[in-house]
């Protein structure tokens, strides 16, 4: 090989997990490589993740908001689309974002090396780099390489009008009719996008639910409003082939209970779930276990099998949510720089960016009645907030689970705006120990959203005045 | 490189010095173990040395300053490369074999979660969770004090603590507070830091070591004579000669003979170590508590040098001026009250020294003489030992309390 490297600690893949674990490893003094295939940071997330889609979530609920006006007696007219200006729009932002951790890269002296990278050996790699083949030996690595879009049987993986979420968001035209298999967190959001841009959205999920694991009282509101902005939702069917004929469109089999139908459509999203890329890094070079679902095995260290190899994020199991990784990242970092940290986190939130958004953490009431967890439960109806109703966001609830016992709280569930951002207090109080008297004495400002979390406890303490509920 | 020179520990109890005296300039070149300064705690004034050597490019604190352990004193230029700021001052322990500080802490990482799994159900918030990490404790065995039993990090604290307390065989009895007011008029005093130290010291020594205390008494009618013609001489030279010297000569007599009441145990128990120096502690009574400064090399040492090595340390103990090392090193002790009254008392051994002499008042006594057949006035001092009977045995005590008088008795062994 040409060319040769080391690294006291070298990372694979720069997404959320992978640069935060560079750069506290490079923090905590210790002489880091980060390897990425992709010709920017960032990895899924920035890239073709969570941030493109929040971009067009963004412009998707703006303009859902605009037409609402109309209810208030404000009307506009029609919206005139550009397509390339939205692109050029939410390139801009993910550049921005880019070059500020490229930036930050730099200033913390990590060095960024673009490739793919495969191990050789235990302590070494080898990465496929634009200019030849770098062999990079290491002390400590940590595998921060992610997941990638699952495909399914039937389905042309490769052809243009077969998309992923990646391809989705690049927004190459509003086909006019799309098919989004999977109603899953993905699926949702961009077939939103697509509706709002002018798409006639279908939705096929397999399971009998949208969101499938989550309290279907938090699915309701959002699948009510789908309903009005799809064109279809179809559950507890299945896509069996997806045909593309000469007309440049595709024929798609759909069964169901009731039987076959042959339906055309323009685009087909698969959203049907991501796949760790264990696969791409010849882990059999290492000594690295890895179970039967392609994750790699961790402890609460992040330590593989490999005693100086950690891995973080999608490539170590579900939930695949970036602040997972965050965190993992940061902890593989800190054990591989000999410090005493551990992946201890109390719950990890979830977040459907739809609108309106789906948020919980912790205990949700399916898992509850699934496992016979006991709980008991404090709920907030925003039908009765003057600030939800003032936003047109009475549909919304804010419900707290907690535990009979000692009345701290299990976990937290939000459906409205906002929820993702509502969430976070659910999780501080899960990892602080809150109970319910501690959430109700907190003062929360007058009039928010956030405040229905202080109410949702208040309701399970008898003591809320913003509601009558008869004595239990 | 620069590095920052930090105060270290500065010795049991001591928490905390004033800088009396910083002895370099910013220039000056140091080399290891140079005094940088000194400074004075409430007993003893220590010297703090360099632990690199190399230019003092800065100084960060002044004359009066009152510093805590960790506080950084000064920034020194150094000509070593990739010297880790290690300083032991007291605890001059040899260095450390080197371990790799990444296996020692990824096996430490086990304790915390290695029998219990994780910290779920503990009620404790991710700071406190975190800390338990880095300390090695594992929550499931700390009882919360914060509101509704959570565990804060003071309960973590406090539970290093008692570890630490117990390991040294201190442990704390949970005190009820009783209030003295209701039955009389009542004043409170904050103890001297002095004052604990030594408590603390002494409560130690009392819990840790097996005391036995051998009584007996010496005819010190012809030292106590010839002390009287050396004290006129003494006069002459501004010596002040007391009858401490002769004690002194005389135990370091002994001491040479039985070597045992001159060990001390080492740190594992198992190993005696025997002294081939006497340094004698002397334990002086100051406004501010006890001290025990040592004289060193009492076997090489006249009554009149003797004499005035007390008169100096005493002045300086009373004067708090004694540095921390002249209270360091002793092999053995005395104790005298004799000045004051008293027949008898058991003094407390004072480690690792494993036996002390405590000499109470003499007094003139009718002495029956064999050899004329009549009594006889002599002067008859009582005095008692206090050994560890983990080293010492009775009889061998009993041996050297017999020698001793003996020795006291015989003027010759004072006459050159």
């Amino acid at each position: 090989m040409a060319e040769s490297k080391h690294a006291e600690i070298v990372v694979i893949g720069a997404g959320p997990g992978g640069y935060a674990a560079a750069f506290r490893a490079a923090d905590l003094g210790k002489q880091v490589i980060l390897i990425d295939k992709d010709p920017t940071l960032g990895g899924v997330c920035l890239n073709r993740g969570c941030i493109p889609s929040k971009a067009l979530l963004h412009i998707s609920k703006v303009m859902e908001e605009a037409s609402h006006l109309s209810k208030m007696g404000i009307t506009y007219g029609e919206p005139q689309i550009d397509l390339d200006a939205i692109r050029a729009h939410k390139d801009k932002i993910v550049f921005q974002l880019n070059e500020g951790i490229a930036q930050m890269a730099k200033a913390r002296k990590v060095e960024w090396v673009k490739g793919a990278a495969t191990f050789t050996s235990n302590t070494e790699l080898s990465v496929k780099t634009d200019v030849g083949d770098i062999a990079v030996s290491f002390n400590k690595c940590i595998v921060a390489a992610g997941s990638v879009s699952a495909t399914i049987p039937g389905v042309p993986a490769d052809h243009p009008s077969v998309l992923t979420s990646r391809t989705a968001l690049d927004l190459v035209d509003i086909p006019e009719r799309l098919l989004v298999i999977g109603g899953g967190i993905i699926g949702l959001e961009l077939g939103q996008v697509y509706a709002a841009l002018g798409s006639k959205v279908s939705v096929v999920e397999f399971l009998p639910n949208l969101l499938p694991g989550t309290d279907s009282d938090l699915v309701k509101p959002l699948q009510r409003k789908l309903k009005k902005q799809f064109e279809s939702i179809q559950l507890s069917s299945k896509v069996t082939t997806v045909t593309p004929n000469k007309k440049g469109t595709l024929y798609v089999t759909i069964e169901n209970e009731k039987g076959t139908k042959k339906e055309v459509f323009n685009k087909v999203l698969v959203s049907v779930g991501r796949k760790p890329n264990t696969n791409l890094l010849n882990i059999e070079a290492t000594g690295v276990e890895v179970n039967e679902h392609g994750f790699i095995n961790v402890d609460v260290y992040q330590r593989t099998s490999e005693k100086n190899i950690f891995a973080i994020g999608d490539i170590v199991g579900n939930p695949m949510l970036a602040h997972k990784a965050t965190h993992e990242g940061r902890v593989a970092a800190e054990v591989a720089s000999g410090h005493p940290a551990a992946f201890d986190v109390r719950a990890i939130p979830s977040v459907v960016y739809t609108d309106p958004e789906v948020a919980w953490a912790g205990l949700t009431e399916t898992e509850a009645k699934d496992n016979g967890i006991a709980y008991e439960k404090g709920e907030f109806p925003w039908a009765a907030s003057g600030k939800a109703i003032a936003m047109d966001a009475n549909q919304g609830k804010t419900k707290i689970l907690f535990d009979p016992e000692n009345k701290k709280v299990l976990g937290v569930g939000i459906v409205g705006p906002g929820a993702g951002d509502m969430i976070s207090e659910g999780m501080l109080a899960i990892e602080m120990g809150a109970d319910a008297e501690d959430i109700s004495l907190t003062v929360h400002p007058h009039p928010t959203l956030g405040e229905t979390f202080g109410m949702a406890a208040e309701v399970f303490e008898g003591t809320i005045t913003d509601l009558y509920v008869p004595k239990k | 490189m620069i590095k920052e020179i930090i105060l270290p520990e500065l010795g049991e109890g001591i928490d905390g010095a004033e800088v009396s005296e910083v002895s370099v300039t910013v220039g000056d070149v140091v080399a290891v173990d140079e005094t940088i300064m000194v400074l004075e705690s409430d007993k003893a004034s220590m010297e703090i040395p360099a632990d690199v050597s190399g230019t003092i490019s800065e100084i960060l604190v002044a004359t009066g300053d009152e510093l805590k352990p960790g506080h950084v004193l000064m920034k020194i230029e150094t000509t070593e490369k990739n010297v880790e700021a290690q300083v032991t001052v007291h605890k001059a322990q040899p260095t450390e074999p080197e371990t790799k500080p990444e296996e020692f802490v990824l096996s430490e990482l086990k304790t915390v979660f290695g029998t219990t799994g994780s910290s779920e159900n503990v009620f404790a918030s991710p700071g406190v969770r975190r800390l338990a990490r880095e300390l090695g404790i594992n929550l499931q065995i700390i009882k919360g004090s914060g509101p509704k039993g959570r565990i804060t990090k003071d309960d973590l604290n406090g539970y290093i603590k008692l570890k630490m307390a117990m390991s040294s065989g201190l442990i704390p009895a949970p005190k009820q507070e009783v209030d003295f007011s209701k039955w009389g008029d009542v004043e409170i005093q904050k103890l001297t830091r002095i004052k604990k130290i030594t408590g603390e010291r002494l409560q130690r020594a009392w819990q840790s070591i097996p005391h036995v205390t051998q009584f007996d008494e010496a005819d010190i009618t012809d030292i106590d004579a010839y002390r009287k013609e050396l004290k006129i001489d003494g006069a002459k030279k501004g010596i002040k000669v007391t009858f401490l010297p002769f004690l002194m000569k005389a135990a370091t007599i002994v001491l040479k003979e039985r070597p045992a009441f001159n060990s001390s145990l080492d740190h594992t128990d198992q190993h005696l170590v025997f002294k081939n120096y006497y340094h004698l502690g002397i334990a002086v009574d100051t406004p501010n508590g006890l001290t025990v400064p040592v004289v060193r090399n009492v076997d090489k040492k006249s009554i009149f040098d003797l004499s005035e090595d007390l008169m100096d340390l005493s002045t300086r103990a009373r004067d708090k001026k004694l540095k921390h090392n002249e209270m360091k090193g002793g092999t053995f002790t005395i104790s005298s009250l004799g000045g004051i009254g008293g027949t008898g008392f058991s003094p407390i051994v004072n480690p690792p020294e494993v036996a002390i002499m405590g000499v109470s008042r003499s007094a003139w006594k009718q002495v029956f003489d064999k050899e004329s057949g009549e009594f006889q006035a002599r002067f008859v001092m009582p005095f008692s030992l206090s050994y560890d009977h983990r080293v010492i045995d009775g009889a061998a005590a009993a041996a050297f309390t017999s020698r001793l008088a003996a020795v006291l008795s015989d003027l010759s062994y004072f006459k050159d």
